[in-house]
């Protein structure tokens, strides 16, 4: 981690870190780093991968429609809506 | 100048048929009042928990199968990063690490010849939901109407070097998509689009040129004049340094024929994947795999070919009716009931292409009861029902599953026998149409008919038209 990966990282999150923040997150990802490397060093070669604590496998359900909410309900907690949409500030690439 | 050549790659998504959206229970149709089909699931709100649609996974297999893929087993998804009002959770659910297919091929065939186009995977995905810029109050509307409706992603290696064999590649893709009922593959309607990844490079070079990506294009001809202006664009700017040509994301501007840069192309690195810890793994063990891949259609080219050798069509009718799986559908049942091949054939391509004109609809849109018409197709081959009649007859089975024979029963469509009263009409409308009887008797043969057509109106269509024409001549 270094100043430009942060700055990227800021883009792609869309945040904006004062100098503060991003020396502090620097010195987290510091950390983080070291952490890594003592992970890196286990030798896991034999352990076979895992995607879940847990050992659950194809949680599926059928295809059949089933509604349960109404618009005006989940727009309730909304800031702003219009005409049954929700309502952002603009945004154009 | 240097010869070169083009190379694209192409990603295809394709929206799945199913009725509910990949990880909820909420609609999948297209369309609807804005946020109508909605959860808090599929709007991103904290503490939802997805589940994977079945479906979403049976279709993502018959496709990897229909391409010739891999399927992978065990099958995972994963978070794509994204900040982007249309994605609620700021990410996408797709695959990255283990998707459901892999390594496939489509052959394709253009003026040049028979080609392979590797496919490198098949992934399932998410879609995002629908934005509208207001420009009144200056806002940005959202619709989450779309976002989770289910979607493959066809990649392709970059094996494409020109716009034909694009559009070779497509139809192909869109034929072997329908046929095998995994979505209705409709651009104008956004269920297949595609991002088009092009370079160019001196022929004989190994080394790609700088790629630039052509995002959701909808429209094959679209595709084409894209194609032709982002190469000659590399070639301009490679030959005589007219821009420096950068990796990016373009917007397609058919109206100005244009591309225009939209961002930097992203990297993997950037969209930050990692597993989605809330989707379980989808393990498909044997009975499952099995069970998809015995549900395969035969192939469009395969029935084609069966359609011309056993059953003696032309290949006129066959190319028609491998178009559709619908009509392939009907036209086998159809058949299977009335032995008659070529006329079940003819019914399907003129009466019922007629009828799903008038409708506006496509030829997938079919859902007659093939087995019923059979019967019909039978019932007027032998001279039981008319064939005005029988058209007649085809209208109301487009709307009502109905048994044809008795409905011609019922409603008065069975052809008479009934000499008698043929002789009585005839009689009755020589007697009441002398301009006409006098016309033909000078020599105007058209006059004949239009005593035919009134009589065959009399006897409601139900008479056969020879019988008809000789009792007119009879007495005359």
């Amino acid at each position: 981690m270094n100043e430009t990966v942060l700055k990227r990282l800021e883009k792609l999150n869309q945040l904006a870190l004062t100098e503060e923040e991003e020396k502090a997150f620097l010195a987290f990802y510091a950390e983080q780093e070291e952490e890594q490397k003592a992970l890196a060093a286990v030798n896991t070669e034999e352990v076979e991968r895992m995607v879940h604590v847990m050992p659950v496998y194809t949680v599926v359900r059928d295809d059949v429609v089933i509604k349960m909410f109404e618009r005006e309900d989940l727009q309730k907690g909304a800031p702003e809506t219009m005409d049954g949409y929700w309502q952002v500030p603009r945004l154009v690439e | 100048m240097k010869d070169y050549e083009i190379v694209i790659g192409l990603e295809v998504h394709v929206e799945l048929a199913t009725n509910s959206k990949i990880f909820c229970s909420c609609s999948a149709k297209f369309g609807g009042e804005q946020n109508e089909h909605v959860c808090p699931a599929c709007c991103g709100m904290p503490g939802m928990l997805p589940v994977v649609n079945r479906r979403v996974v049976d279709l993502g297999m018959t496709a990897g199968m229909m391409l010739g893929c891999h399927i992978n087993r065990t099958t995972t998804f994963d978070k794509k990063s994204y900040y982007y009002p249309d994605l609620p959770g700021s990410y996408q659910t797709t695959q990255w690490f283990a998707p459901v297919a892999v390594n496939g091929t489509v052959e394709i065939e253009t003026s040049k010849g028979k080609k392979a186009i590797r496919i490198k995977q098949i992934h399932m995905e998410e879609d995002a939901g629908k934005l509208v810029h207001d420009d009144w109050t200056d806002t940005t509307l959202v619709d989450f109407n779309r976002t989770s409706v289910p979607l493959i992603e066809i990649v392709s290696q970059p094996d494409l070097s020109s716009a034909e064999e694009v559009v070779a590649y497509l139809e192909r893709l869109r034929s072997l998509l329908r046929f095998a009922k995994v979505s209705e593959c409709r651009m104008e309607q956004g269920s297949m689009r595609c991002d088009v990844n092009l370079s160019v490079r001196p022929v004989g070079q190994k080394e790609y040129g700088v790629r630039t990506e052509m995002k959701n294009m909808n429209s094959i001809s679209a595709i084409e004049r894209a194609i032709a202006y982002e190469s000659a664009r590399h070639i301009d700017a490679i030959e005589n340094g007219t821009e420096e040509l950068v990796q990016e994301t373009r917007r397609w501007d058919d109206i100005k024929g244009k591309s225009f840069a939209m961002r930097n192309k992203e990297t993997a690195g950037d969209y930050r994947y990692f597993p989605d810890p809330n989707v379980m793994p989808v393990v498909i063990d044997d009975a499952w795999f099995d069970t998809i891949r015995d549900s395969l259609p035969e192939f469009p080219e395969v029935k084609r070919v069966r359609y011309i050798e056993e059953l003696g069509l032309g290949e006129y009718d066959a190319d028609m009716l491998v178009e559709s799986r619908a009509f392939c559908d009907a036209f086998e049942a159809a058949y299977a009931e009335s032995g008659l091949a070529k006329e079940s054939a003819n019914w399907l391509i003129t009466n019922c292409m007629n009828l799903l004109n008038r409708r506006q609809m496509t030829t997938d849109m079919l859902s007659i009861n093939g087995k019923a018409l059979g019967v019909l197709v039978k019932i007027v081959a032998d001279g039981t029902v008319s064939h005005a009649n029988g058209k007649k007859i085809l209208e109301v089975m487009f709307d009502e599953d109905i048994d044809p024979k008795k409905y011609a029963e019922e409603n008065g469509y069975i052809v008479s026998n009934d000499t008698g009263k043929i002789v009585e009409v005839v009689r009755a409308v020589i007697a009441a149409d002398p301009k006409s009887v006098a016309d033909y008797k000078s020599g105007k043969e058209k006059a004949l008919m239009a005593l035919f057509g009134k009589c065959m109106k009399e006897l409601k269509g139900n008479c056969d038209p020879q019988l008809l024409r000789a009792t007119i001549l009879e007495n005359l």
